[in-house]
């Protein structure tokens, strides 16, 4: 009659299954990579259009191994993504509940944020660039506006989607205003939050991006690495770059938004929307 | 201290309006006695979950009025505590997070509340789980949570929303019986919705059956068979034909118009 | 019955005129034999515009834009559905394209277009090529889930009233994925709107409304920044209401797939 609730599985096969998992990733890597270094190996496709892997690797151990130019970049992009998804993160969530709670305010902002949602993220930076001028401050306000709208918008679906029943519960017991907010409805809108959150973070990379390229005081930056390269035709740079920018996005999904949903909603056995 | 814990006056429920509208319950007079168990039964759609979620506060009456203690019911609120049938649990909370969560709201400190909520976990025999998150219980478990949920925090009186309906035969069985032993214990008030007869006639101080809808108090019949119940003893039989004669009724006339969803 | 017939073929039609550009593109085709796809709807276009008695310079830029986002859109919807189909069909398909797919799918257009700026230049090339990549993967990966979402039993149902494994494809799987394949669509163009703005901003020489957003701010002429953005905007609703809910309506949803 009675279950025992689930054991932690063994450490040596979470090992196992990790390890599994990061091969079965590679291999397609791997294979394509080979292809493609033979096909420029056999001089099929001219080396100087399209580099093969082995130049390409080569070039990322130059530029972040010697040259540590890569840190710079990778280190300068991170710290405006930080400010700006942080400033997301934190108005998006209150932004949310706000409109979430409150219809009067919802009905006002509901149809501005929807046209908004519809302008490319890219094409404020022309106007940013002209009220904030061409340095970093233009980049972090595209990296904010990226995150902003997915994050305010699956808050506020959060919100509304939490059952009834769990209100009447929490009423019942006592909580009412801000407690209810905080203690029930923030929990329990955490799936789509979440997604509001993952969603935010590739938005906000992929604005961090076009950012530096577009702003032409923007020295150091990831977006801007490219970006130069372009002037000194260099095509293997441009590969390491796009390169870093894929397993950044990649990193930042998988690392960062994947734990914080294993440390929340996987824990409670609130599954996810996937 | 009055006898009657709770008071219900002439209270009407409409959901909707005009033509579309739906009278769940029209013109109910009840008392509940302090300390009873009152079981309210009826076929699908005569209002008793709506009853209960009027006393709860969930809702409001669109006549009449609802006194708790003599004070006219207007919100939910801790003096109540309410069990679901979908247990309704916090899946972001412990077992013994939920449990604490009534407690901590009505401003008991952290370490009083924590011990508290130990002694109900205890009492609905969960030791061992307070650690445990919802989504690793059975159906019978979690309804034990939510129990101990609702009585943590001493409310007046407890409200039970055919909270064994989704649990199988045999843990529903074990449910009832744990049920009234812990009533026993703790000498709440007790109003409890069901469709099976069995249940009330096992649980029961006073069974309420009411009509089909729109619903009103059809009649009451008062069960003062010695507990613990026996399930199949004569007198106990005796008691549940009365039951059902009455019910019989209703159940035809609500069957004309949805599916009858009452075991005998 | 009717509208399941007709989606087929578009898709068809749709990769068939996207890799026929392509091929213009690459320089296999000779032009003084085969022109392309565009080119032929460039010179209608060029034709219809100089019929007009004022030549708005206006809607000669969404024009172009739009030109662009039409041409890349089929391209990505195209490649995207044939790429998807297959990879949700062959499990060694998939596991070799899903890694690559997740990886490469965050990277933005406008960091791919200088490479394609020194592969192909600037202009159209680069800017349909982007837009057609930004809009495949976000589709092949929606037909991909769809594909491998279909019920197992309705494939057996149609085994047994004697439809062959190949002939599957298009009565079983297509149909039944047609709701995942039109999320994807919708997607894939959305960016592919977006990507082709993005792009124009670095790549456009001279035309596009990406091009008149960016040139403007270069000389701090706000007015037509602003009014560009608007201009995205209502282009953009234009494009979502009146294109995408259209197909829509006349596919899926008359097949009761998804909630309208």
């Amino acid at each position: 009659m009675t279950t025992t609730p689930r054991l932690p599985e063994k450490t040596e096969r979470r090992w196992l299954r990790a390890v599994a998992a990061v091969f079965w990733f590679l291999l397609p890597f791997l294979l394509v990579g080979a292809v493609w270094e033979l096909t420029i190996r056999a001089g099929w496709v001219s080396s100087a259009s399209l580099p093969a892997p082995s130049t390409i690797l080569r070039k990322a151990w130059d530029l972040s191994v010697r040259e540590g130019v890569l840190w710079e970049h990778l280190g300068r992009s991170f710290y405006r993504l930080s400010i700006g998804y942080a400033l997301a993160m934190g108005s998006g969530l209150l932004f949310g509940s706000l409109l979430a709670m409150n219809r009067a305010l919802r009905e006002m902002f509901s149809p501005i944020l929807s046209l908004l949602i519809s302008v490319p993220t890219i094409a404020w930076v022309p106007v940013f660039l002209i009220t904030m001028g061409l340095g970093d401050s233009t980049v972090i306000a595209a990296v904010f506006l990226g995150g902003f709208f997915a994050i305010t918008y699956n808050t506020i679906r959060g919100i509304e989607m939490v059952e009834p029943s769990t209100i009447r519960a929490a009423r019942t017991m006592g909580a009412r205003g801000a407690r209810l907010f905080v203690s029930v409805l923030l929990p329990a809108s955490s799936v789509s939050v979440l997604t509001g959150l993952r969603l935010g973070i590739g938005y906000s990379w992929r604005a961090l991006v076009g950012g530096e390229m577009l702003s032409a005081m923007v020295r150091w930056g990831i977006g801007k690495m490219i970006y130069q390269a372009r002037f000194w035709n260099d095509v293997v740079a441009m590969f390491v770059g796009l390169l870093v920018i894929g397993l950044t996005g990649f990193l930042l999904d998988r690392l960062l938004i994947r734990q914080l949903e294993r440390a929340t909603i996987e824990r409670w056995g609130m599954v996810s929307e996937r | 201290m009055t006898q009657n814990i709770i008071e219900i006056h002439g209270v009407s429920k409409q959901y909707g309006k005009g033509n579309r509208s739906v009278v769940a319950l029209k013109d109910v007079d009840l008392r509940f006695h302090r300390g009873e168990f009152a079981v309210l039964i009826g076929p699908s759609g005569c209002g008793k979950s709506t009853m209960l979620y009027l006393i709860a506060g969930f809702e409001s009456p669109t006549h009449g009025r609802i006194l708790l203690d003599g004070n006219e019911i207007r919100e939910p609120g801790p003096n109540r505590g309410f069990v679901f049938q979908d247990y309704v649990l916090f899946p972001w909370k412990t077992v013994l997070g939920n449990v604490m969560f009534g407690l901590r709201r009505t401003g008991v400190p952290h370490r009083e509340a924590k011990q508290t909520a130990l002694q109900f976990i205890e009492m609905v025999h969960l030791r061992g789980f307070e650690h445990a998150f919802p989504h690793t219980l059975s159906g019978g478990m979690k309804q034990r949570v939510g129990i101990a949920r609702a009585l943590a925090y001493d409310p007046e009186v407890l409200l039970m929303d055919e909270p064994f309906g989704a649990l199988d035969a045999q843990t529903r069985k074990l449910m009832q019986q744990e049920t009234a032993e812990i009533w026993k214990e703790t000498g709440k008030t007790v109003v409890f919705v069901t469709h099976s007869v069995i249940e009330a006639t096992y649980l029961a101080d006073r069974v309420i059956v009411m009509t089909a809808r729109p619903g009103r108090v059809k009649g009451i019949i008062d069960v003062d068979l010695p507990r613990p119940r026996q399930y199949t003893e004569d007198h106990y039989l005796h008691i549940r034909q009365d039951i059902l004669g009455l019910l019989e009724e209703e159940i035809r006339q609500s069957a004309l118009g949805t599916t009858s969803t009452l075991t005998p | 019955m009717r509208g399941r017939r007709w989606i087929l073929p578009i898709l068809l039609v749709a990769g068939f005129l996207g890799l026929w550009e392509l091929a213009a593109h690459l320089g296999w085709l000779n032009p003084s034999l085969m022109s392309s796809p565009s080119r032929i709807a460039d010179a209608l276009w060029k034709t219809h515009v100089r019929r007009l008695p004022e030549r708005s310079i206006l809607l000669t830029h969404i024009g172009v834009s739009l030109q662009r986002v039409f041409l890349a859109g089929m391209i990505g919807t195209g490649s995207g559905v044939l790429i998807g189909i297959l990879m949700g069909t062959s499990r060694v398909v998939y596991r070799l394209f899903d890694p690559i797919v997740t990886l490469l799918m965050p990277i933005p257009g406008i960091a791919q277009a200088p490479l394609f700026i020194v592969w192909l230049g600037f202009g159209d090339p680069t800017i349909i090529t982007v837009g057609a990549i930004a809009s495949f993967f976000p589709i092949a990966f929606n037909t991909a889930a769809g594909v491998r979402s279909v019920d197992g039993q309705l494939v057996r149902a149609a085994r047994l009233m004697g439809v062959s494994p190949a002939g599957c494809l298009p009565r079983v799987y297509l149909p039944s994925a047609a709701g995942h394949i039109m999320a994807g669509v919708k997607l894939g163009w959305a960016r592919c709107w977006r990507t082709v703005i993005a792009v124009e901003f670095v790549a456009a020489a001279s035309w596009g409304l990406g091009y008149m957003i960016w040139d403007a701010s270069e000389y701090i002429r706000s007015g037509v920044v602003f009014g560009g953005i608007l201009l995205l905007m209502l282009v953009y609703f234009a494009m979502e209401r009146v294109v995408l809910e259209g197909v829509e309506r006349l596919t899926v949803r008359r097949w009761g797939m998804i909630q309208s």
